[in-house]
């Protein structure tokens, strides 16, 4: 291609010469020209303009003139917001872009994303632009913006870890672009899977995706450990039907060494060919064994088994060759030491259902494979077929400390006792929910040695990003803390103070009919005739007998069926004082929740009260005050008067937390009822909207499981931002608690229709 | 009177354990019986076996929400002449000596299931108040009801009052190998498919309370039998005589089907 050279006078050439003469013809001339007119007088540099020129007419070949004209705009653009680098970077990347959107609509919208990303992230937009074929040969537009966005909400307000992301130097980064370049992920997999697993296997573990600091090889293999399942989040190169197979596999084989492997191989004096090649018998003695048992699973395993008895003897492929010929009795492989090793295990058949056999038939085969001088990398070695794990589960190292770390067995440890607690009742349903004195006997073990400033992490939480109207998945760690003890003879007082207060609320309360509505037959009155009592009046009168009146039906809520969950905001801007007024928002949340409390203890509703606050998506705040199962007694409210403000409000977090809690409640109506005094915000969010659509997501999520959300807005000037997560109707704002009992009727009026 | 509620011909019924026994001993004295246990798991066929067996009518109740006391006990009903009472169904078994069934007692509302509780003493009556008589259990009336503790949910439950008053046999799907010549004998089959068919709903039932509400039944299976010993596969047996009855989640179906799979 012959370029347009910087000999060309910058300022209007009497002609256009080569590519571009060619691009910009005719009437499309003369805004090239003045476009790069601008440029040059911008003062970016020559090699900005330069870089325009050259590579403008490749995107006006590919997606249009105008398109390439445009482009001149998003270079100034990027030049102010990102730098002249990034500018100079532009059109090359804008050319490659061209050329894969192909598409002048398309083109746009990848202009617009390189330009959100120079405010969202500016000293990224190079790393970004420098790999752009990359990207975008793994990634459509939408994935690709999906990735961008994702990176800067993982780098939150942070520069430098943005451009860790970006620059691919943190593994983060390549694991989104794994996930977003795949079809099939285990996100969308992962909930059948575990089904799948319980109802073969009855196995119940906890299954994640591999810690980040695993090493590479071993993130593209499933593993397994004590009490729990990784699973890579996507196998790169499987699409489709194929894709979700493969994860089936997977499983189902983790499966029969969970079932079959009994213990594990002492590792002490094995060589690493050795190590191998036990795992490998091991493999092919296990799903023998599931086999027999599910005659199935060789259809799914065997596809995957794709070694060609040819080509090079390297130990990789003799190892997938061999794999391929234990699963698979009618694959011949013209090898010696594979048909040995074929021989030998078929020649074991009586004690497959020994796991010793695999640990003395590994070790012979390795010893072979060692005199036939072919070379064994452990490092880069990773078992074939993919479906199968990376054997490390199946092996005592000894001293060495385990893979996962302990903070993440302790979080599945509470986790699955968390699990067995929530268990469905026994068959006679006999309620009788554990006491929990003291708030801990309810938790699991390590909780009750915790101090108090120590959380227990209890259940991720996915993140709605409104950006790419996607859930970013297990993105927020909700922790228990134990909640500090108060003195609750302020707050006592301040209700002692206030009978009329009380009373009212407790009526308000009281007259709220929450439940079913019913039909009542046999009334005095009522709007329709009830058939049946009619007939029966009728009848006795010509009996002889004087008739009942009682003759109408009506439908009426006659009950109160309905639990309520009071979530309090707790983040430091509670310690606030409210508009107007010198008290401390805090204590105007207390003193509500108390009253509530008391009030809905007693008309014998099921309630509970939870507190929560949070510093970044790793940690979020929820401090349990009183349980379902719990009376609103000294305790509760000790626990009430502990409370103090500190740290953010992460509202969609603690929600979704909460509606879990509720979920388990088996009244007619659920409610959660939040207390706040302002719009969420967390340390890692610049952008303040991200946090309130979540929050409005998490709103509508449990809507859709039938629990209302109504939320208590303490006067802050918040009004708007709860209003757009809550819904207008579904909000009330209030600045003393005087006024509590005036406006709670109207949510209360919402949940009787 | 009541020769159509004879049971003719013996009803196919293996026993579990010596439930048989227990029934034959608790009607000697004519206790009242609860059989309690999961969706289709023999309890009807089971009563109907013992009513073939003691030579008693059985006068079988479907219990609904709507069922009034009347719809048990009867009512006036209007004719050209005036009124004219009509039994109802537990009051024809009371008065001439049936086995009454009430079959899923718990879905039948409370104040309902009150008036059973004359008959389940030593009283034996049923007080007709609408039409002032006080009928004398004879002397063959038996009381059975059943009860599906798991199902449904927890706001469904028998008061303990009433409870209280009976004896109750324990039902579950019977032990595999059971199961599978159960199901040989209900849908012809051979033995293979009817061990395949007992395999899948033992997998089916690992999944109770995991998702899914109960496992396939015994019925289940009989009537994926019967499919396939019309020719259906074994896999489209499963999927429409199982796999779609049992649940509307399409991840659940999706594991089951996929366990369905893997057991052929």
């Amino acid at each position: 291609m012959k370029l347009v050279t910087s000999e060309t006078p910058p300022a209007t050439p009497p002609l256009l010469q080569g590519a571009a003469a060619l691009a910009f013809a005719g009437p499309m001339s003369a805004p090239w020209l003045a476009a790069v007119e601008r440029l040059s007088q911008a003062g970016y540099g020559e090699p900005v303009v330069e870089s325009y020129r050259r590579h403008s007419p490749e995107v006006a070949g590919k997606v249009g003139p105008n398109a390439g004209i445009a482009l001149a705009d998003s270079v100034s653009l990027l030049a102010i917001k990102a730098g002249r680098k990034a500018a100079e970077l532009l059109p090359p990347a804008a050319a490659q872009a061209a050329g894969r959107v192909a598409d002048a609509h398309r083109f746009r919208a990848f202009l617009n994303l390189m330009e959100r990303l120079s405010s969202l992230a500016p000293e990224s937009v190079s790393e970004v632009l420098i790999r752009i074929d990359r990207l975008l040969s793994r990634l459509d537009l939408s994935r690709l913006e999906a990735w961008v966005l994702a990176g800067i909400r993982y780098g939150g307000g942070d520069a430098q870890r943005r451009h860790g992301y970006f620059s691919f130097e943190d593994p983060e980064a390549e694991r989104w672009l794994e996930r977003e370049s795949s079809d099939v992920t285990f996100e969308h997999v992962g909930r059948r899977l575990k089904y799948y697993l319980d109802a073969l296997w009855r196995i119940r573990l906890p299954i994640r995706e591999p810690s980040l600091r695993a090493p590479e090889a071993s993130r593209r293999r499933t593993s397994f450990d004590r009490g729990m399942i990784r699973v890579p989040p996507v196998y790169p190169g499987f699409r489709d039907q194929q894709a979700e197979e493969i994860f089936r596999a997977a499983l189902a084989h983790v499966a029969a060494h969970l079932t079959f492997t009994r213990d594990k191989f002492p590792a002490r004096s094995l060589k690493p060919v050795q190590i191998a090649l036990v795992s490998l018998i091991e493999d092919a003695r296990v799903e023998k064994l599931a086999m027999r048992e599910y005659p199935g699973l060789r259809r799914l395993w065997l596809p995957f088994h794709v070694a060609q008895p040819s080509g090079a003897k390297t130990a990789p492929t003799l190892l997938a060759r061999l794999s391929r010929a234990l699963i698979d009795p009618d694959f011949e492989d013209p090898d010696g030491w594979v048909q040995k090793s074929k021989e030998m295990f078929y020649a074991a058949r009586e004690h497959w259902d020994d796991q010793q056999m695999s640990r003395v038939l590994g070790s012979l085969l390795g010893n072979d494979l060692g005199q036939m001088r072919i070379q064994f990398n452990a490092k880069t070695y990773v078992p074939e077929p993919p479906y199968r794990d990376d054997n490390v589960g199946l092996w005592d190292w000894g001293e060495q400390p385990n893979e996962m770390a302990d903070e993440e067995l302790l979080d599945e440890s509470v986790r699955i006792v968390r699990q067995e607690e929530d268990d469905p009742d026994p068959p006679d349903r006999e309620r009788q929910e554990p006491e929990r004195d003291q708030g801990s006997a309810n938790r699991a073990r390590p909780e009750e040695q915790a101090p108090v400033d120590i959380g227990i992490p209890v259940a991720r939480y996915p993140e709605h990003d409104h950006l790419i109207g996607r859930d970013r998945p297990d993105w927020v760690t909700v922790k228990e803390y134990e909640p500090r003890l108060g003195d609750p003879g302020e707050i006592e007082r301040s209700i002692e103070a206030n009978p009329e207060l009380r009373f009212r609320i407790q009526a308000m309360i009281r007259a709220a009919k929450v439940s079913r509505p019913r039909r009542r037959r046999h009334m005095a009155e009522g709007e329709q005739l009830d058939l049946d009592a009619a007939i029966q009046a009728v009848l006795s009168q010509r009996i002889g007998e004087s008739p009942d009146p009682r003759i109408y039906s009506t439908v009426m809520r006659q009950f109160r069926d309905l639990s309520v969950l009071l979530l309090l905001d707790i983040s430091e801007s509670t310690n606030d004082p409210i508009k107007g007024s010198r008290r401390p928002t805090l204590e105007l949340e207390k003193q509500a929740v108390a009253l509530l409390g008391e009030a809905m203890e007693g008309l014998g509703d099921p309630f509970a009260v939870a507190a929560f606050c949070s510093d970044g998506r790793e940690d979020v705040h929820y401090l349990r005050i009183k349980d379902f199962s719990e009376r609103f007694g000294a305790l509760p409210l000790s626990r009430l008067a502990g409370l103090t403000g500190s740290l953010s409000t992460r509202m969609g977090a603690a929600i979704r937390h909460a509606g879990v809690e509720l979920g388990k409640q088996t009244t007619y109506r659920r409610l959660l009822l939040l207390v706040t005094d302002g719009e969420p915000s967390d340390r890692d969010v610049p952008d303040r909207r991200y946090l309130v659509e979540d929050a409005r997501y998490a709103v509508a999520g449990l809507t859709a499981h039938g629990i209302d959300t109504l939320c208590v807005g303490l006067d802050s000037g918040a009004e708007n931002h709860l209003a757009r997560i809550f819904g207008p109707r579904n909000t009330i704002m209030i600045d003393r608690i005087d006024r509590l009992p005036d406006r709670l009727p109207s949510l209360y009026f919402r949940l009787t229709r | 009177m009541l020769d159509d509620y004879l049971i003719a011909d013996e009803p196919y019924y293996r026993p579990l354990g010596n439930e048989i026994a227990l029934f034959e001993a608790a009607y000697a004295h004519r206790l009242p019986v609860m059989l309690k246990g999961p969706t289709g798991c023999g309890k009807t066929r089971f009563v109907e076996h013992m009513a073939w067996r003691l030579k008693r009518p059985i006068v079988t109740v479907s219990c609904h929400e709507d069922m009034t006391a009347s719809d048990l006990v009867g009512r006036f009903l209007l004719d050209a002449n005036g009124t004219l009472w009509h039994d109802g169904p537990l009051t024809l078994a009371v008065r001439h000596g049936a086995i009454c069934y009430l079959d899923e007692i718990v879905e039948a509302r409370q104040d309902t299931t009150v008036i059973i509780h004359s008959l389940t003493d030593d009283r034996r009556i049923l007080p007709l108040e609408k039409k002032n008589e006080l009928v004398r259990a004879h002397a063959d009336f038996q009381l059975v009801i059943s009860y599906n503790p798991g199902y449904q949910s927890v706001l469904k439950d028998l008061k303990e009052s009433t409870k209280q008053r009976f004896v109750a046999l324990d039902f579950d799907y019977p032990a595999a190998e059971l199961e599978a010549k159960i199901v040989m004998h209900e849908a012809s089959l051979p033995p293979a498919p009817a061990k395949l068919l007992v395999t899948v709903a033992a997998k089916s039932r690992n999944l109770k309370g995991h998702g899914l509400e109960e496992g396939a039944s015994t019925r289940m299976l009989i009537n994926a039998g019967l499919l396939m010993s019309k020719g259906v596969s074994f896999a489209e047996a499963c999927q429409v005589a199982i796999v779609i009855p049992l649940t509307d989640d399409a991840d659940l179906r999706d594991a089951l089907r996929s366990a369905v799979a893997a057991c052929q």
